[in-house]
């Protein structure tokens, strides 16, 4: 089954290497939080039971609360990986150019 | 909160149900985090932008400038990249169990009825690009038998709408039933017709709101048809599927008294729709109802909030979305033959009041934040009593 959409994909940064580069990364984003997920899993299980499984780890469907702590820590992940993304309007905020960096250099070194 | 696992629902293994619950919060943390930056953005660079040129501010001089955006563009990519992410989930979990999910479908066949019509043209406006980036679209089949659009598309629906849509993703279908209920209390359709029903899970609102009705629905691609057939049946519902264009039926004149559809106006074309107002009005007894559910049209929202709903025209493979939503519905429906007086048009509540989808809410009319608002546009018309 192909995985391409049909219709041209829009090009979003100056560089269209770029594009590609976030792809990968949001891709290994993805993956690293499944991991997580499986070695989640397998801790939760080991501590209530002391043995671990390989069908009942399959199975496992977390309760409402570890649905929440998970949903918890996958927010937190996100926002740990994106946070260059937020920093650009903390840093508009604050008035910050690369010309105020340049003139703290000339500040510290005049 | 999860999705009903009817019996035709794909079924996820640990790391699949992972992998799809990234997805969704990843695209909830879009929504919510990322995506109100895109205001202060405007708010602080653009707009004043615009002000000294003295332009027109309207949604497509702000997506010029917004474009040269760094913040914007970087949420946009990621926008875009979620939803690719989405697909290839869904589309991985189905591969590796479509033989079954053909078994399962085949298995029922006791309600209802299921009509395909292999000789049927697929529409222009389906074959040009693959809508919402869904791979393959709603009609691409690779084996006999082939459901996989349909259930990937079932499963894709949830995550897009980050489960705020119910657990049956019935959402549309309820809030215009109740709609329905409210502005025409003693209507009682004995025949109804859904349009581009997909999997059909806004259909099956209505079987249940009406049980006496016998319910049809329609569209253009098999493999959602036998996906919906035998999902309508898990969830005990009857409904009649056939494989037909909403522009050009094969019912009798006057056939039905309530003829419906969810998200469908927007994946057609600036002719499908005129088309298709037609067939409707044709297809309608004298004093019958049509509703379409939708999102909200432009028409008295800010030129922001325009242009961040008009995401998708641009950016997911939505080339009708912006201009539909631009239409003066009013005409449309004259055009066809609808009383002016008999078009309405109203943003109503999601029917769905669950904590869990209260939570999820944005309360924000955006693009890739679906379901979020809480509210859905509905617009339509009753026919005149006599001819």
């Amino acid at each position: 089954m192909s995985r391409k959409a049909k219709g041209a994909r829009p090009v979003y940064f100056e560089n269209p290497e770029n594009d590609k580069l976030l792809a990968m990364l949001m891709a290994v984003v993805g993956e690293v939080s499944v991991l997580r997920e499986r070695l989640d899993t397998f801790e939760r299980i080991a501590a209530s039971k002391n043995l671990v499984l390989r069908e009942e780890v399959e199975r496992f469907e977390p309760d409402e609360k570890a649905a929440e702590q998970r949903e918890q820590w996958r927010r937190e992940y996100i926002d740990r990986v994106l946070r260059i993304v937020r920093q650009d309007l903390e840093s508009q905020a604050a008035g910050e150019t690369q010309g105020t960096y340049r003139q703290a250099l000339e500040l510290v070194n005049g | 909160m999860s999705q009903f696992q009817h019996s035709v629902l794909p079924k996820t293994g640990l790391d699949e149900r992972a992998r799809e619950g990234f997805v969704i919060t990843l695209k909830h943390f879009l929504a919510s985090e990322i995506s109100p930056g895109n205001k202060v953005v405007y708010e602080k660079s653009v707009a004043p932008a615009l002000e000294t040129a003295g332009a027109d501010i309207t949604r497509h001089s702000i997506r010029k400038e917004m474009l040269r955006q760094p913040y914007y563009r970087m949420w946009s990519a990621l926008q875009r990249t979620s939803q690719e992410m989405q697909w290839d989930a869904v589309t991985t979990c189905v591969e590796r169990q479509l033989d079954d999910l053909v078994k399962a479908s085949k298995n029922s066949t006791a309600r209802g009825s299921l009509t395909l019509d292999p000789q049927l043209p697929l529409p222009k406006y389906h074959a040009a690009v693959d809508i919402h980036c869904q791979p393959g679209g709603y009609h691409t089949e690779t084996r006999a038998d082939d459901v996989a659009a349909g259930a990937m598309y079932d499963r894709a629906v949830y995550i897009y709408a980050m489960g705020r849509m119910g657990d049956c993703n019935e959402d549309m279908g309820a809030s215009a039933v109740a709609y329905i209920h409210k502005q025409f209390p003693d209507f009682k359709p004995r025949r109804i017709l859904d349009m581009g029903c997909a999997v059909g899970h806004s259909t099956i609102p209505y079987a249940q709101a009406f049980p006496e009705a016998e319910v049809h629905a329609i569209d253009v691609g098999a493999p959602m048809l036998r996906y919906a057939h035998a999902r309508a049946q898990s969830l005990g519902a009857t409904v009649h599927f056939s494989q037909q264009n909403a522009e050009a039926t094969n019912f009798p004149d006057g056939h039905f008294d309530l003829i419906v559809s969810h998200i469908l106006l927007h994946e057609t074309s600036a002719k499908a729709i005129k088309n298709i107002m037609k067939e409707i009005d044709r297809l309608l007894s004298p004093g019958g109802v049509m509703c379409h559910a939708e999102v909200p049209q432009y028409e008295g929202m800010s030129a922001f909030d325009a242009f961040m709903l008009d995401w998708d025209t641009y950016n997911n493979n939505e080339p009708f979305w912006g201009p539909m939503h631009d239409m003066d519905l009013v005409k449309l429906a004259q055009g066809a033959g609808f009383a002016e007086k008999s078009v309405f048009q109203a943003v109503v509540p999601s029917a769905i009041e669950t904590a869990a989808a209260k939570k999820g809410r944005t309360d924000v009319l955006q693009g890739g934040d679906f379901a979020g608002s809480g509210v859905w546009f509905v617009y339509g018309a009753r026919k005149r009593l006599s001819a």
